[in-house]
């Protein structure tokens, strides 16, 4: 039987998402809960189901077509009771407004090789490739390994989008059949770490202490967060750290609330801070403390 | 006034083509000139005349009466016929347009009126789309181009070939030269009297008399012989000039050498001349816009992108202008930094920049019969087209309707809107009992109107020359010299003639709702479908609704939908192309379609695929607007499932993206990436917009604020703003469904 990952979304012409054009699978499942996630359908391993108030008619189309009572709606209201969804997405296909959004479909790797194959021709053009991103992709080790082996056998480029909090053993199993590793760094205090992320940080510095010591293409990714992890000190703690590892590129992404929506759509608690994107001359600034460390740091505006 | 003071200078030029100042008494208006033409005319066809002398003599007659200006705000001459729409030969041109339609071409004349009425069809005489010879132009001059012209003339009267007619092609043109001549020595003496003294004035002075004894000699004078060439063919001679002198850089770039080691002009001198080249168009402003390639290959595989090049990338995108639109040809030697700054300057909103593959041209002229040097040295001659430099001229004879056959299909071959009816040996529709019997009668429609659209084009096209002989462009022509004939009718080497063909990308999508949703679904029967479509889809809005939603749409990479883009375009490109025109040359399907998917769209009742009646097509090789839902990869894997061997006319793309997916370096390399893959895939020509939604929605409320703002329509730019708020919102709709 065919391995079977749960995918979030899935995007062609991905083009920050490591080298050239990629698709890019995201799986769900993480083990950060960070307070800015701009992602939050990722979290949970699971398929849930959006609902865009905004745009429901109260057309009933959904309670007609879910046999699973997942879908109802009473006194001109609709009720979902997600202990009832089988994550089937039939609801979101008939919708007619669009009101429903399924995050969480399930794919084989066999589905996720013939999509990523579709696109061969612009990764060897401009020298990119496949990437699975999440969420954590590690979390659902055995579809992310599989999928990545089977796009290493077609010879095309993989990478892998990790946040680091994962076992070494898995880690491991992953550096054998990926090309490159874009890590994310949150914090270089582990205390502020857990604060911000519910992890500490021990296990992610060692983690990429291994992989830079193996030889892995390592490019880190700060989520620039105003107020979070954006202070002098602790862009002096990550050049440090960073700066004694093998990394060919650190990319400062700048925060933004686009995501806020989502969180209501799930109906989960809005985590993500009240402050704007941070300023270009910021991020910047930022860049040039890692660049003291010998870092290749940038913003991901450019 | 130097060039320092370019702001002084740009009111004047943005002007000069919009709303000019001339010195009082100076000429005569062009409503004027226009109303006085048949007038001018009538003792000339009563003496019976030839109609090329006969035009020759108005040519000189709004030469001798219209106004003119020296100006020190430009370093080229101004001219009082300035509005395109109402060139003041038009009523000549009109007058004997209706005798001919009234006698020899009546039939066809009679078919195409009604058959453009009801909107199978844009079939029409067009005098657009021709090139002059400009190396022949550059090379030999006026004065040379005359003389060659007597030559040839006298080798016909040896030869015994001078018939009358030929006769009066070499009066024509001979006419029509020694009037402009005479219009340019008027315009040196304006000058003279007005600003002697004034340096720019004097260099321009200097510029004008070599054109009117000799050639041009240097950078200033090509730029200028070109302007001139171009103002009295398009303007006056009403015979469009496509191309500003081949490809501009490599053109100048000789002289351009020469003048900086020579000490004639500076750095600033040449970003001056450019400024005010470019400016012309910009204030010209027509809104098909004005192409012309840049770079390039040279014979020994080198590139022809230069220092010039960037130099007039960069005057270009300080203009903020939507026209001159500039074509970049692209091959592996490309330089990255020259691709690099035209991605740039498409992200920042300058977006009148078009890449087109060279190799990709190269394989479609050759496998047309073309040689390696003929494809290597194309000139535009089009919003795409192209043909071979100083031999090809084409025409745009007509466009088809592919949306207009569902109607054809679900009303028997009768149009709703007027009744008119087709007559074709396709089934009826309560005949049609699967979707192959469906197809099988589109395509028996789709040979009708092919058929009548050829059958048309040749009755209008075999009497161009009776309609609007075109002494200026033929003066350059080599070949119309040795056959006597007309360069524009037929007397080119390359005579081919355009098929347009309007909407592929809806009529697949209409396919496939009628294959899914009444052959495979059987949510709905035909009958029920005519209806519905007669009805505008009301009471079905539910549908409507599906049948919008459904994923079977062009332009996402499916297979078992793209094969039906395949199938349309190979099979009228196999019905079109090669078919013998009326002008010794060719019929060559096209796969842009100009204005034709909104003016068509308009004439269009409902359709299957959830259009409403009236709402605009699917435009060139596009997928209609907000169906491609899969990114851009897809969308080009799509569109390469057609070949440019079928739509040999041109091969045109248009991408729409949103910035953040382009953003930084990685943007551009990806850019590069989608370029090269589109090219590898057989795409001969392809343009990028690159916008947020929330930007076009900012520029709609607050117009002021992003006045420099372009977009691509179809084969040319418009700034977004001067758009109907109709045409805004259709465009911001598919812009938001342009994924980040």
């Amino acid at each position: 039987m065919s391995v079977t990952g749960i995918l979030l979304d899935t995007k062609r012409f991905a083009v920050h998402d490591g080298p050239g054009i990629r698709t890019a699978f995201f799986t769900k499942g993480c083990p950060l809960k960070c307070l800015w996630c701009h992602n939050p359908e990722s979290i949970s391993p699971s398929p849930q189901m959006g609902f865009y108030a905004d745009l429901c008619s109260r057309c009933g189309k959904c309670a007609v077509v879910c046999d699973k009572g997942a879908q109802s709606i009473s006194a001109g209201n609709r009720i979902f009771t997600p202990a009832s969804c089988c994550a089937c997405g039939r609801c979101e296909t008939e919708c007619p407004g669009g009101a429903l959004k399924l995050y969480g479909k399930k794919m084989t790797v066999e589905e996720a090789l013939a999509l990523a194959l579709e696109d061969r021709d612009f990764y060897e053009e401009s020298g990119g490739g496949v990437t699975i991103s999440g969420g954590e992709p590690l979390v659902q080790k055995e579809f992310t390994l599989s999928l990545l082996r089977e796009v290493k056998k077609e010879k095309i480029h993989t990478a892998l989008d990790t946040c680091a909090f994962v076992p070494r053993e898995v880690l491991k199993e992953a550096l054998e059949v990926t090309d490159m590793f874009l890590v994310d760094f949150k914090h270089a205090d582990s205390s502020r770490h857990r604060l911000l992320t519910g992890q500490p940080n021990e296990l992610i510095k060692s983690n990429l202490e291994f992989l830079s010591s193996s030889g892995a293409r390592i490019e880190i990714r700060i989520p620039f967060v105003p107020g979070c992890n954006d202070s002098v000190e602790n862009m002096e703690s990550t050049g440090e750290f960073l700066g004694k590892l093998n990394i060919e590129k650190v990319k400062l992404l700048p925060y933004h609330s686009l995501a806020r929506n989502k969180y209501k759509a799930l109906q989960m608690p809005d985590t993500m801070p009240a402050v704007d994107a941070p300023a270009d001359e910021k991020i910047a600034a930022a860049a040039e403390i890692l660049k003291k460390y010998g870092l290749n740091a940038c913003s991901g505006r450019e | 006034m130097l060039y320092a003071d370019f702001d002084a200078d740009r009111e004047y030029l943005i002007n000069k083509f919009r709303h000019p100042v001339f010195e009082e008494n100076n000429g005569m208006d062009q409503e004027e000139i226009r109303a006085n033409i048949l007038a001018v005319a009538e003792p000339l066809m009563k003496a019976g005349l030839s109609k090329p002398v006969i035009k020759a003599r108005c040519f000189e007659y709004v030469c001798s009466n219209m106004y003119i200006d020296v100006n020190i705000h430009d370093v080229f001459p101004g001219f009082g016929c300035i509005d395109r729409k109402r060139r003041p030969l038009a009523p000549l041109l009109g007058y004997w347009n209706s005798q001919i339609d009234s006698t020899v071409n009546k039939e066809c004349a009679r078919i195409c009126a009604e058959r453009n009425r009801a909107g199978l069809h844009m079939i029409w005489k067009d005098f657009d789309h021709s090139v002059p010879d400009w190396e022949a132009l550059l090379s030999l001059g006026y004065p040379g181009l005359l003389k060659r012209m007597q030559e040839y003339r006298e080798l016909h009267k040896k030869q015994g070939t001078l018939t009358p007619a030929v006769a009066a092609h070499f009066d024509g043109m001979e006419l029509t030269v020694n009037a402009l001549l005479s219009h340019i020595g008027k315009l040196i003496n304006f000058a003279r009297e007005h600003h002697s003294g004034n340096p720019r004035i004097e260099r321009e002075i200097r510029s004008l008399e070599k054109i009117r004894t000799g050639v041009p000699e240097d950078f200033y004078d090509v730029l200028m012989m070109v302007y001139l060439h171009f103002y009295y063919c398009e303007h006056i001679d009403h015979m469009q000039v496509r191309s500003l002198g081949g490809n501009l850089d490599g053109l100048l770039w000789p002289y351009y050498e020469k003048d900086l080691k020579e000490g004639r002009y500076t750095l600033e001198d040449f970003r001056e001349f450019l400024t005010c080249f470019l400016m012309q168009w910009g204030s010209i402003d027509n809104y098909w816009g004005h192409p012309f390639y840049l770079g390039g290959t040279a014979k020994d595989g080198s590139t022809l992108y230069n220092e010039l090049s960037f130099l007039i990338l960069d005057v270009f995108d300080e203009l903020h202008i939507p026209t001159p639109k500039i074509q970049l040809k692209v091959a592996r030697n490309t330089p990255q930094k020259l691709l690099d700054t035209a991605f740039r300057m498409i992200r920042d909103g300058h977006s009148s920049l078009v890449f087109v593959s060279e190799e990709g041209i190269r394989k479609m002229m050759m496998g047309y019969g073309y040689s390696e040097e003929e494809a290597r040295t194309c000139n535009i001659t089009g919003c795409y087209e192209m043909a071979p430099r100083g031999t090809g001229n084409g025409t745009g004879a007509a466009h088809i309707n592919f949306m207009k056959i569902f109607e054809l299909i679900f009303n028997n071959g009768v149009d709703p809107a007027t009744a008119y009816t087709v007559s074709c040996p396709a089934a009826k529709l309560e005949e049609i009992t699967d979707f192959d019997g469906f197809l099988k009668a589109y395509l028996r429609y789709l040979d009708e109107l092919i058929e009548t659209c050829i059958r048309c084009a040749g009755g209008n096209e075999s009497n161009l020359q009776e309609v609007n002989p075109s002494p200026l462009y033929s003066i350059t022509t080599l070949n119309s010299l040795k056959t006597g004939r007309d360069s524009f009718a037929n007397g080119n080497v390359y005579n081919n003639s355009g098929i347009l063909l309007c909407g592929i990308g809806t009529a697949v999508d209409a396919l496939m709702a009628v294959k899914k949703f009444v052959f495979e679904k059987g949510e709905v029967t035909l009958q029920e479908f005519k209806e519905i479509l007669l009805r505008n889809w009301e009471g079905a809005e539910e549908l409507r609704s599906r049948i919008l939603r459904d994923k079977d749409k062009f332009g996402n990479g499916i297979e078992q939908v793209d094969r039906y883009a395949h199938l349309l375009s190979h099979y009228a490109g196999r019905k079109i192309n090669g078919r013998p025109n009326a002008r010794f040359g060719e019929y060559r399907a096209s796969g842009h379609c100009a204005r034709q998917f909104i003016v068509m769209g308009e004439k269009t009742g409902a359709t299957p695929d959830g259009r409403l009646a009236g709402e605009e097509f699917s435009k060139n090789l596009s997928p209609t607007m907000g169906m491609d839902r899969n990114g851009v990869t897809a969308l080009i894997k799509s569109v390469c499932t057609m070949s440019a061997m079928d739509l040999p006319g041109d091969f045109p793309l248009d991408v729409m993206m949103h910035p953040a997916t382009v953003q930084g370096e990685e943007g551009l390399a990806a850019l590069r990436g989608l370029l090269y893959t589109y090219f590898a895939k057989g795409g001969l020509a392809v343009h990028f917009n690159i916008f947020d939604a929330e930007v076009l929605k900012e520029a709609q409320k607050y117009p002021e604020k992003y006045a420099n703002l372009q977009i691509r329509v179809c084969g040319w730019n418009v700034r977004f703003v001067e758009l109907a708020k109709a045409e805004q919102d259709a465009y911001i709709k598919r812009v938001e469904n342009v994924a980040e």
